[in-house]
């Protein structure tokens, strides 16, 4: 897997890079700046992109109009956007440029080796990662005569865990129950939210993430 | 007189687009008599109680005119909410003055009452001469213009007003009534600037004085608040973004390393203890960033106000170090905290400049905080070297204030720094 970083801190830039390396992820560039990160991706066409929300030069967001640019500019670009706090209105601008290949995740999350590297390796595949923070806020956020409130509690647990993007097995496995079961809730998720049952991933998450956002009051 | 009537006043309807303007010009000029007679009533209304007011004040000298002074203050007050209530009828809303003083002595230092007798005093006058003017032309007006009608009657080689030579025959009585038309003309050009400029003493000095001085108050306030929340808002920016590229960074970046080591520790457990030596450089880092920050925000030091803070600072300073502060008030909070962190930073750069002694100024010039820290040294700094300069710039820039460094090399090295007050 190739993979171009950006990231303004120099020491979390080179843990990044080393934690990476050490897994046999190839780095193939670091970008400390969305422009450097822009030419970094053209030159080298990576399988993922790494970024960093606040870069300079106004710290704000620029990793995510960088991240966007990148997957207008190179459709199908797997992008996993890193940032020390998530922002539900960021997850809607990239979930703009459509959830396969996308992965939007608190900084803290890549301590968890691990799932780090699970999350990474889906995004690459086409997959999505949306950080729990994310759908834990637009879980929260719902009137009371929401239909969510028809769902047990179980069935929530599976739909916030659909809306990071795991699959069914993935999911089977988290919740330690069988795949027939996860299947047999999501079946029934879709049919109290009147969604249209789909087996693909990052259909499925586009499909609940936004369902999720709609009910939300603004 | 409504505009109606004064349609009735204008003859033939003019015709084409000229009319409308001369139909509204003509109904001004009929508002604008209209206004100066009324002015001209309040006026001699005025001139009376200019001479009853000169009266008192001549009894005063004497003793006695002191009893009369109540009611003379309510005569004046009633004259004056005549006038006012003119003047709202016609050009701006002015409520009227409530009771007069009770006292002499509360009527002597009351600034409407004083207002009040200025306005007395240019009504009766001016007032009265401009409402005199403003009657006269439209008079001559209707003089000159019926002059054909009547002048077989004001016996032969007679003239109206300001025609000084003997009028004969229907010719001549034709050239008054034109020249009535003249003076039509004119009192149509200048009627209403006539009446606006008799309104004008009375729409100046009998405005309510509080109201005015009260919202300008406001205006102040809201400006100088906003002010303070900008700054506010300035402050609590820089603290979030030093936390965030500081502490949070720092502590990120530990988290992914231990995590990196974790992962190495039974595969390679040489490069996991490098890992974890260099995450725990970065959580010293960060406790580091994090106890500046916490110092930064509110130095508890500053509850006893700036000029001991500053002694405080300079009592622990590597050099020498004088000081001399002398600040009658304090400012806000946030930009004492700011120039504290100023002198603090800027005196423990002295370490590095070689002085063997410093000294630092603070005064209050004009609602700014003017620092000024000095040393000996050898001078030569630079912002660009990564000492603390930058904060210092960054913290000044915060507060919209402005930051001077001089530093030849050879020394000596000014900081001069002000910062807005803020309250």
């Amino acid at each position: 897997m190739r993979v171009v970083i950006a990231e303004d801190d120099p020491l979390l830039r080179e843990g990044l890079s080393l934690l990476l390396r050490a897994e046999s992820i190839d780095v193939v560039a670091t970008a400390q700046d969305a422009a450097s990160f822009l030419d970094a991706v053209e030159r080298e066409r990576p399988d993922v992109a790494i970024v960093d929300v606040r870069m300079p030069p106004s710290h704000t967001d620029e990793g995510i109009v960088a991240a966007v640019e990148a997957r207008r500019r190179q459709p199908g670009l797997a992008v996993l956007v890193l940032s020390a706090y998530v922002e539900q209105a960021f997850a809607t601008d990239l979930l703009s440029t459509g959830a396969a290949g996308l992965g939007y995740l608190l900084k803290e999350r890549v301590g968890r080796v691990e799932e780090f590297l699970a999350a990474l390796q889906r995004i690459a595949d086409g997959g999505t990662a949306i950080d729990p923070e994310v759908v834990a806020q637009l879980l929260t956020r719902h009137p009371a005569r929401s239909p969510l409130t028809r769902l047990t509690a179980r069935e929530l647990e599976v739909l916030a865990l659909m809306a990071e993007g795991l699959g069914n097995r993935a999911i089977a496995r988290a919740l330690v129950i069988t795949d027939g079961a996860v299947h047999k809730h999501i079946r029934s998720i879709f049919a109290k939210l009147d969604l249209a049952p789909d087996d693909q991933a990052d259909r499925r998450v586009t499909a609940v993430l936004r369902y999720l956002h709609d009910d939300a009051p603004r | 007189m409504t505009g109606d009537q004064a349609a009735s006043v204008r003859g033939p309807a003019p015709q084409g687009r000229l009319g409308p303007l001369v139909a509204r010009r003509l109904r001004r000029a009929v508002d604008a008599l209209e206004q100066v007679l009324a002015g001209l009533a309040t006026g001699v209304l005025a001139l009376l109680v200019l001479v009853v007011v000169l009266a008192v004040a001549a009894l005063c000298l004497v003793g006695v005119g002191l009893l009369l002074v109540p009611a003379v203050l309510r005569l004046l007050r009633g004259v004056a909410n005549r006038e006012r209530g003119r003047i709202s009828a016609w050009h701006r809303p002015l409520p009227p003055g409530g009771a007069p003083p009770a006292s002499v002595r509360a009527a002597a230092s009351d600034p409407v009452v004083r207002r009040e007798l200025g306005w007395l005093a240019l009504h009766a006058t001016f007032g009265v001469a401009i409402g005199l003017v403003g009657l006269t032309l439209p008079l001559w007006v209707v003089q000159d213009v019926t002059y054909p009608l009547w002048y077989r009657f004001a016996g032969p080689g007679s003239a109206p007003s300001l025609v000084f030579v003997p009028v004969h025959g229907l010719g001549g009585a034709l050239l008054v009534a034109a020249l009535g038309l003249v003076f039509l003309v004119l009192f149509v050009l200048l009627g209403p600037g006539i009446a606006r400029l008799q309104s004008w003493p009375g729409a100046t000095l009998l405005a309510p004085l509080g109201a005015a001085d009260l919202s300008r108050r406001v205006a102040e306030l809201v400006t100088t608040r906003a002010a303070a929340l900008d700054a506010h808002a300035a402050e609590l920016r820089r603290i979030e973004r030093s936390l965030h590229d500081g502490s949070q960074n720092r502590l990120v970046a530990a988290n992914v390393l231990i995590g990196a080591a974790r992962r190495a520790v039974s595969r390679d457990p040489a490069t996991a203890d490098e890992l974890l030596e260099k995450a725990q450089t970065a959580t010293e880092q960060a406790l580091a960033e994090l106890r500046s920050v916490v110092r930064g925000i509110l130095p508890a030091v500053l509850d006893r106000g700036l000029a001991e803070a500053i002694a405080g600072v300079a009592a622990g300073s590597p050099v020498d170090c004088t000081v001399d502060v002398d600040l009658p008030t304090r400012c806000a909070a946030s930009v004492e905290a700011t120039a504290y962190f100023v002198v603090a930073e800027a005196v423990s750069n002295t370490r590095h400049s070689g002085a063997r002694s410093a000294q630092v100024t603070a005064r209050q010039v004009a609602g700014e905080l003017r620092l000024r820290i000095s040393d000996d040294g050898h001078g030569g700094a630079d912002e660009r070297a990564g000492s603390g300069l930058t904060g210092i710039r960054r913290r000044v820039d915060a507060h919209d204030g402005r930051f001077a460094l001089s530093s030849p090399v050879g020394g000596p090295t000014v900081l001069e720094v002000q910062l807005p007050c803020g309250s």
